[in-house]
């Protein structure tokens, strides 16, 4: 089982094997930078377990659209997702702010409850479901080559899963260009954005709405757990490598690449599925940038420069 | 009847409560445009409370707030406000310079591309707090004092009407400290509206032109020489700051109170 | 979907369902429902603490930690060992946990990125090494699923066993070191400066999180876990404040929630029971947070209504003292517009409160016309009755007194007045103003020179004003 440069080599060997990994890659790639964009802001905000929460959410959603109407086809199931990860951050914001919970038993509560009700609900149903456990919880990015085709007005246009996500990916990318000043204005300090007259509030659920996206166009690749490793680890990654948000946001394009082809090549060697095989490339490509990153990693001192009170959250007063 | 302009700030009988402890009450302001007015009052006073009042971060319970003749919410673009040191997150990923062009982006308009001129601006601006030299340095590999520096050069790039700020001086070295107060001072003299939370006695009388002397309600306001006074400060302190007494012998006891709020 | 179900296929009728599982009637609802308890007491007693010590995603994120070493201890022990099993996902757990505190330390990373890295991280790894073992070993391998969302068929009694052990550790845990855990938990710093190991006991907390995460992970799956660690604490937490109660109340609270979920998911079929009982948890949170007499929500915003609507009412009133004062009390009423300049409001506004005035029954409205050369046609003269005269007059001496007092404040001893946490006049307490005015020795002028209403006075009523002649 350990020769690896033979799996590897069997792997891309024949022509339709190529076109086969081609497209798993290239999903992957896909899958790994939406995840990747709005994992920035997700992590920049402090809001990583948010970002868990909602995917968590996001379940009883897509159970209640299969079942009204009767059918996992891409637009009911994307809505009742987003509608349900915008609910679930709803209820969290409200838990919050509203009673004595405090933030972390807010989320805890509101997503496993959402949660349980999603496989409630599910379970009312089996027998016609065919949405299947190992599918929820790490996807099988396999299978995307078999996706069904796209046919638009009788034209065949290619692989529908693909197609799919790579709307939700240019969509992402799109909402990262446009909306940069409201997010980072509103990630950095809110009483500016305020003082700037920008909607605050909106803009939160704007990115929970993209994050519920995100997540349900992802969960068939990936599983619901493991986009939360497609969110955090390439911000958390690069910002061991550069200074400034723009930079960041730039470098989640060459580590999806990397994840890709990394989680591809693991699995055929180890035998390992796909989406975990990526997180694990991941984490190994995370580790040497919070070891020797130039911008503050572990064995590297650069910060021998500043005074150190106002870093690291460490009170002044 | 004179048409007026309208007051920079306008407060009438605010009154702010936490689940039934009340934070301040009944406070009773107006600010007029060139002011320069420092906050004081003890610990727990709701000097901050007022202040995030008036920027609409907390509602009322009665009372409202105008500024310049508006509400809060449409007045809100003309006002500045630099927060605590302690509300920012210092690893974030951006450089003094990106913090300063943040206070440019209601100027530049949302969607448009920040101008060379919102750049030069900045440089200006960080130029006026001698922040220049670290434009580029990631905010979190900045002194304290740098730190604030950075950010009053952000309200200066905002170009604002009406500056709130929460204790600017909390915590900084001698050097930025005069620097904050001759920034204070040019708004000033621009014609701005200043609101400063102080929490220093000793300097806050040749700080500030005018002072709010608070304490869960408004002891007095007006031109410091008239409320920095013995009687005054012992009701906003409760008669507990022991400095007060010399503060007090080298003021001239005033005859007559003014009028004070109730 | 293959999370848990617990019925018989053969009994239809739902009365018949019930007596057989609250007579325990037989040996698999008897362990089934032991277990539940079992769960909801472990984790309801644990939660208290993670609830407190704000570690509620903690849990969450140890509970996905755990994967890897449940696959590890199962590639040591080449079995399915249970013991093998706990410990390397205990160990696993620490791991996890110990980076996270690296990371924190020692990088710029918060703390939510830390946890999500090492949730999902870990949880990878698990997978992958879970479904590799379970590809070489032919099914020795309980599958994934197992894990994901438990389950509760199939339970026999040597499943309790580790449930009963961590519960008797808990126990003895929580009932001997109470102080010290509560200690440690509020006032870390001062802990230690008194000699608390409170490295030590929070480690002690950790090991026993993990053990009780471990040993329900099989029955209620990882997700479930952490809401039933979260949930009934949390409801608990709506209830008191002090420690102790809250442990008894939370682990109370997930014993029944255990039970009623159980026993739901046995009624219905193909209800699965872990998700059940979570959504029990939830609904009694719910219940006792909307309806709970003391702090329930909908008391409290009824009772906060009655507040600001009462406190409006008095600042009127205080109002129209203040304009009656300005005239000296020459004449009992006042008009309208002279109240809306006093409180700067519009006139508008000022109808409407002067309405609720009159509704309350503390004053009168009387139209006057006007002589033809003045501005307007009609005049609305306010008078206050008497009962609106009490409040207006009490008001004002409330204020006036608390006034006075805190200009003097310092020369008391603290101990004289006690601390009214409202320390203002609307909320000020009869027996606090006696106070007040006996320490200032019954004063007659505030501190800008105005009258002090003395009980007296307000006892008199309107129908004699002293107040002007009085000296």
């Amino acid at each position: 089982m350990f020769n690896l440069v033979e799996s590897l080599i069997d792997a891309w060997s024949t022509h339709e094997q190529v076109i086969w990994n081609l497209q798993i890659v290239f999903m992957g790639i896909m899958v790994s930078l939406s995840c990747g964009l709005v994992g920035c802001f997700v992590v920049v905000r402090r809001m990583a377990l948010l970002g868990d929460a909602v995917s968590h959410g996001i379940l009883p959603g897509i159970v209640i659209a299969y079942l009204l109407t009767g059918s996992l086809s891409v637009g009911p199931v994307w809505i009742g997702a987003c509608i349900a990860g915008l609910g679930c951050g709803a209820c969290i914001e409200w838990l919050r702010t509203k009673t004595p919970l405090r933030e972390d038993a807010a989320m805890g509560l509101t997503f496993t409850s959402f949660f349980a009700l999603g496989i409630v609900l599910l379970s009312l149903e089996v027998g016609q479901v065919h949405l299947d456990p190992a599918c929820i919880l790490y996807g099988e990015i396999g299978l995307t080559p078999l996706a069904p085709e796209l046919v638009l007005w009788g034209v065949p246009c290619g692989n529908q899963a693909l197609w799919n996500m790579g709307l939700v990916c240019l969509a992402t990318m799109i909402s990262t260009v446009v909306f940069y000043r409201f997010l980072l204005v509103t990630s950095f300090d809110t009483s500016l954005a305020r003082s700037l007259g920008m909607p605050v509030a909106s803009i939160q659920y704007g990115l929970m709405l993209l994050l519920a996206l995100v997540v349900v166009a992802s969960f068939e690749s990936v599983g619901v757990i493991l986009v939360l490793a497609m969110m955090i680890l390439p911000p958390v990654s690069s910002s061991f490598l550069f200074r400034r948000l723009p930079n960041i946001l730039l470098s989640c394009l060459p580590l999806s690449i990397l994840y890709s082809l990394g989680g591809l090549h693991l699995a055929y060697w180890m035998n390992f599925p796909i989406s975990a095989s990526m997180a694990i490339t991941g984490v190994v490509i995370f580790l040497p940038c919070c070891l020797f990153g130039p911008n503050g990693g572990i064995f590297t001192n650069t910060k021998s420069l500043s005074i150190q009170e106002g870093s690291k959250g460490i009170p002044i007063n | 009847m004179k048409a007026t302009l309208p007051k920079p700030l306008e407060i009438h009988d605010l009154t702010v409560a936490y689940q039934k402890k009340p934070v301040l009450y009944g406070i009773d302001m107006e600010v007029e445009a060139g002011s320069l007015v420092g906050i004081i009052g003890p610990n727990g006073a709701g000097k901050s409370t007022l202040i995030k009042a008036v920027m609409g971060i907390i509602k009322p319970v009665d009372g409202y707030v105008k500024i310049f003749g508006e509400t809060t919410r449409k007045a809100i673009t003309r006002v500045g406000y630099v927060p605590q040191r302690a509300s920012v997150d210092w690893d974030f990923p951006v450089s003094a310079m990106d913090v300063v062009l943040m206070g440019r982006f209601s100027h530049a308009g949302w969607f448009r591309r920040i101008s060379k001129r919102d750049r030069i601006f900045a440089a200006e601006c960080l130029e006026q707090m001698n922040m220049l030299p670290y434009a580029n340095r990631q905010i979190g590999n900045l002194s304290g004092g740098q730190q604030q520096r950075v950010f009053l050069a952000r309200a200066l790039a905002q170009q604002s009407d009406l500056y709130l700020m929460d204790e600017p001086f909390e915590g900084v070295d001698a050097i930025t400290e005069k620097a904050i107060v001759d920034l204070l001072k040019s708004l000033r003299n621009q014609g701005k509206t200043l609101l400063v939370v102080h929490h220093d006695l000793s300097t806050a009388k040749e700080y500030f032109d005018q002072l709010a002397l608070l304490n869960l309600r408004l002891v007095a306001f007006g031109e410091t020489q008239d409320v920095f006074t013995h009687d005054l400060l012992q009701r906003t302190y409760g008669g507990k700051l022991t400095v007060l007494s010399e503060i007090g012998s080298r003021q001239v006891e005033h005859k007559q109170p003014p009028s004070a709020v109730l | 979907m293959c999370a848990a179900q617990i019925s018989s296929n053969l009994e239809q009728d739902w009365i018949n369902k019930a007596f057989r599982f609250w007579t325990f009637a037989d040996y698999s609802i008897q362990v089934i429902a032991l277990g539940a308890i079992l769960i909801g007491i472990n984790c309801g007693l644990m939660g208290g603490y993670v609830v407190s010590r704000r570690l509620s995603m903690f849990g969450d994120t140890l509970s996905h930690a755990v994967l890897p070493g449940i696959a590890v201890g199962f590639m040591i022990s080449q079995s399915r060992d249970e013991v093998a099993l706990m410990i390397g996902a205990t160990f696993s757990g620490f791991v996890g946990v110990g980076i996270i505190s690296l990371l924190k330390r020692y990088t710029k990373m918060k703390e939510d990125s830390a946890m999500g890295l090492v949730l999902s991280g870990f949880y990878a790894l698990g997978i992958c090494l879970i479904t590799y073992l379970q590809k070489s070993s032919g099914g020795g391998m309980a599958g994934l699923e197992s894990y994901l969302f438990g389950s509760l068929v199939g339970l026999s009694a040597d499943d309790l066993i580790p449930l009963c052990l961590c519960l008797a550790m808990i126990i003895l845990c929580f009932v001997l070191l109470n102080k010290e855990l509560l200690l440690s938990g509020f006032d870390p710093s001062f802990a230690r400066s008194v000699g608390l190991p409170v490295d030590l006991l929070h480690f002690c907390l950790w090991i026993l999180l993990a053990f009780c995460i471990v040993s329900s992970l099989q029955i209620i799956g990882v997700v479930l876990v952490s809401a039933l660690l979260i949930i009934p604490a949390a409801t608990a937490g709506l209830l008191t404040h002090k420690m102790s109660r809250l442990l008894l109340f939370s682990g109370i609270l997930g014993a029944l929630t255990g039970i009623i979920g159980c026993f739901l998911s046995f009624l219905v079929e193909r209800l699965p029971a872990g998700p059940v009982i979570v959504l029990c948890s939830a609904f009694l949170f719910l219940t006792v947070l909307f309806f709970n007499p003391v702090r329930g929500i909908l008391p409290s915003w009824i009772r906060t209504r009655k507040r600001g609507q009462r406190i409006r009412c008095e600042n009127t009133l205080k109002a129209c003292y203040q304009v009656l004062e300005e005239s000296s009390f020459s004449s009992q009423s006042f008009s309208q517009t002279s109240l809306a300049r006093r409180r700067r409001k519009s006139d508008a506004e000022i109808e409407r409160e002067i309405d609720v005035l009159i509704r309350e029954g503390y004053a009168t409205r009387q139209i006057i016309l006007l002589e033809q050369k003045s501005e307007l046609p009609s005049e609305n003269m306010i008078s206050l009755t008497p009962s609106g005269w009490e409040i207006a007059t009490r008001m004002i001496r409330n204020h006036r007194l608390w006034e006075l007092y805190l200009t003097k404040e310092a020369s008391y001893a603290p101990d004289h007045v006690h601390d009214d946490a409202e320390k203002i006049e609307h909320i000020i307490g009869e027996k606090t103003v006696r106070e007040l005015e006996r320490i200032l020795d019954n004063p007659r002028r505030d501190p800008h020179g105005k009258l002090i209403p003395s009980q007296n006075d307000i006892d008199r009523g309107w129908l004699s004003p002293p107040l002007v002649t009085e000296k």
